[in-house]
């Protein structure tokens, strides 16, 4: 069915599509409206799933494990500090092999409080053994978020998903997107079967001590999964594409790419916008194509080290900072592109924050690039003036006034 | 590709109005986008909404800079609307009387459209919590001027679930503000 929803209204209405069992969940400002609809959608019959209020997100991450383990179907969504606030219980939802899917929608962490969108609450739970997926459009997130569970639940897989949207540019906004109904999906996303669940009747333990004789191999049979979940992810967007006649990518997605010698990588919605600037750059005859990293983790190392190579100049573009260092996006380019080959590769940091990111500042920025005009990192939309910079010579000043009060 | 910017005020329902053309333009099969830009949500403040329509499906994620339609529901928040940008091309509707409508359309380089949406709004007892719903005329001035729909399209979306007021008055204000919208001239 075609509907003119916001990004975070489709989340729901494909969560119902992929047959979610169990929702436990604690709301957030820009997430809020996922698990309203949800609500909804339930109280008024149109979804048969259980919905858990729960009292903070570290609690929502723990209810969806333990619902995850009873074999169920289950799903969370939250954001930034909520991220952040069930950080621990992430760790334990990919140690425990539950295959859940939980929507991020991408938003800053303060302080300065800001509601607003960037990738740092996402990119801050890399290592905590979940696959991370990030969409750019309103279908993509519909579909992604149904593919996700097919990916997770893949009993060669058995790890946790997060599907990252963008916050208000996709959670907020309003877009026609085709929405399947549960018994088109079935085919594609059968009813979730462990192989095993946690049970009553036959109690056991799971997730106790483990001594390190033995840990160190349940973390590289995690690395294992995240490896083979490559050809599953693969596997399930073609057989998506088959099935429904849309196909967003995989590992990775590109516009343009075929002939260009320079490359914009970015994520997210950022992508979307950047496929404006690369038509505008190409009417002026700059050869320049666009690769869009949809699977973070696992980190696309083949694709990109195949689509990268010949380039003359690779910008990437990030909307996350790693502080004493550069943008994440960019760090695990250069090591996956690492000895194969002398391509400058330089790194652009736009909208922290929720700041607006326009497909003239993408492209200016761009040519600069890769006429060798800018620096390896790039502050791109910043005005930095001495009222930001905390330095001894600002917190005298600061202290001075301080003082007077 | 159809480019609309609404400045308003909280509580007038300008975020409301970016969705309803965004619907208006979704009723005629195109591909729509409407969002908005508040900061602390709070009733009085400067609110933004954006909404684009095209034939295509929509790549654009970033605002709106130089809008086809620049709506402004407030005379007092039009320098702020001009300060975000425009286009010389592009028209300006903003919701007031004829005279100050005359005056603007000396000193903007903008065609200007007006209506006296807090009027209508009044006239037909659209009110929420003391403030006139002055969205309802000027959605409905947005889908004429900017050629979305006809009437029926305006009814069309002002039938769905609304929740404030009562529908028969939405539509009598909506007529309003499709027959009521002008141009100004000196």
């Amino acid at each position: 069915m075609k509907v003119l929803e916001t990004g975070n209204h489709l989340v729901a209405l494909a969560v119902r599509a992929a047959g979610v069992e169990v929702v436990p969940a604690y709301p957030i400002t820009p997430q809020t409206q996922v698990v309203e609809k949800i609500a909804d959608l339930i109280d008024q019959g149109k979804m048969d799933a259980e919905y858990i209020p729960v009292e903070s997100e570290h609690s929502a991450c723990a209810a969806l494990i333990a619902a995850s383990l009873t074999g169920v179907r289950a799903f969370s969504a939250t954001s930034s500090h909520g991220l952040a606030y069930m950080h621990e219980m992430l760790h334990f939802a990919a140690g425990l092999r539950t295959p859940v899917v939980m929507v991020n929608v991408n938003r800053s962490l303060g302080p300065g409080w800001n509601i607003w969108c960037d990738h740092q609450d996402s990119i801050s739970a890399r290592d905590t053994g979940w696959m991370q997926v990030y969409v750019s459009s309103h279908q993509e997130t519909v579909d992604t978020v149904i593919q996700a569970f097919r990916i997770a639940e893949d009993h060669d897989v058995m790890l946790p998903i997060m599907v990252n949207l963008d916050a208000f540019v996709i959670s907020h906004t309003y877009m026609d997107a085709i929405v399947p109904e549960p018994e088109e999906v079935s085919e594609f996303l059968p009813r979730y079967r462990p192989l095993w669940a946690l049970d009553t009747r036959l109690p056991v333990t799971h997730g106790s001590v483990v001594y390190p004789s033995e840990f160190s191999e349940t973390r590289q049979s995690m690395q294992q999964s995240q490896t083979r979940a490559i050809g599953v992810i693969k596997e399930a967007a073609t057989r998506f594409g088959e099935l429904f006649g849309r196909h967003h990518g995989d590992m990775v997605d590109y516009y343009r790419l075929d002939d260009a010698e320079y490359v914009i990588v970015s994520m997210g919605s950022l992508a979307a916008e950047t496929m404006i600037s690369i038509d505008a750059m190409r009417e002026k005859g700059i050869k320049v194509g666009l690769l869009r990293v949809r699977f973070f983790r696992p980190f696309p190392v083949a694709e990109l080290q195949e689509l990268c190579r010949g380039r003359k100049s690779i910008l990437v573009i990030d909307r996350n900072y790693s502080y004493g260092l550069a943008g994440v996006l960019y760090t695990e380019l250069k090591a996956a592109l690492y000895g194969l080959s002398d391509t400058p590769v330089r790194n652009l940091i736009v909208g922290l924050g929720g700041r607006d990111v326009s497909n003239e500042l993408i492209a200016e920025k761009a040519m600069e690039s890769f006429e060798g005009k800018l620096g390896e990192i790039t502050w791109g939309d910043t005005q930095i003036t001495k009222a930001h910079v905390v330095t001894r010579e600002l917190l005298e000043r600061f202290q001075e006034l301080y003082n007077k009060k | 590709m159809y480019e609309i910017r609404v400045h308003g005020l909280g509580g007038q329902g300008s975020v409301t109005m970016a969705t309803w053309i965004a619907k208006a333009g979704y009723a005629t099969g195109k591909h729509v986008q409407a969002f908005p830009f508040f900061g602390a949500e709070r009733r009085g403040a400067p609110v933004k909404a954006f909404a684009r329509i095209d034939e295509d499906p929509i790549n654009l994620r970033s605002q709106v800079y130089d809008p086809d339609l620049l709506v402004v529901t407030s005379p007092n928040l039009l320098d702020a609307a001009l300060s975000d940008g425009f286009s010389e091309h592009g028209h300006l509707l903003i919701n007031c009387g004829e005279d100050l409508a005359k005056r603007l359309s000396g000193e903007c380089k903008m065609d200007i459209f007006y209506l006296d949406a807090i009027s209508i709004a009044m006239d037909a007892g659209l009110e929420y919590d003391g403030m006139p719903m002055v969205n309802i005329p000027l959605f409905s001035a947005v889908i004429k001027q900017a050629e979305i729909g006809s009437f029926e399209v305006v009814m069309d979306v002002l039938a769905g679930p609304s929740g404030r007021g009562n529908p028969d008055d939405y539509m009598t204000a909506a007529r309003k503000g499709f027959e009521g919208v002008r141009v100004a001239k000196l």
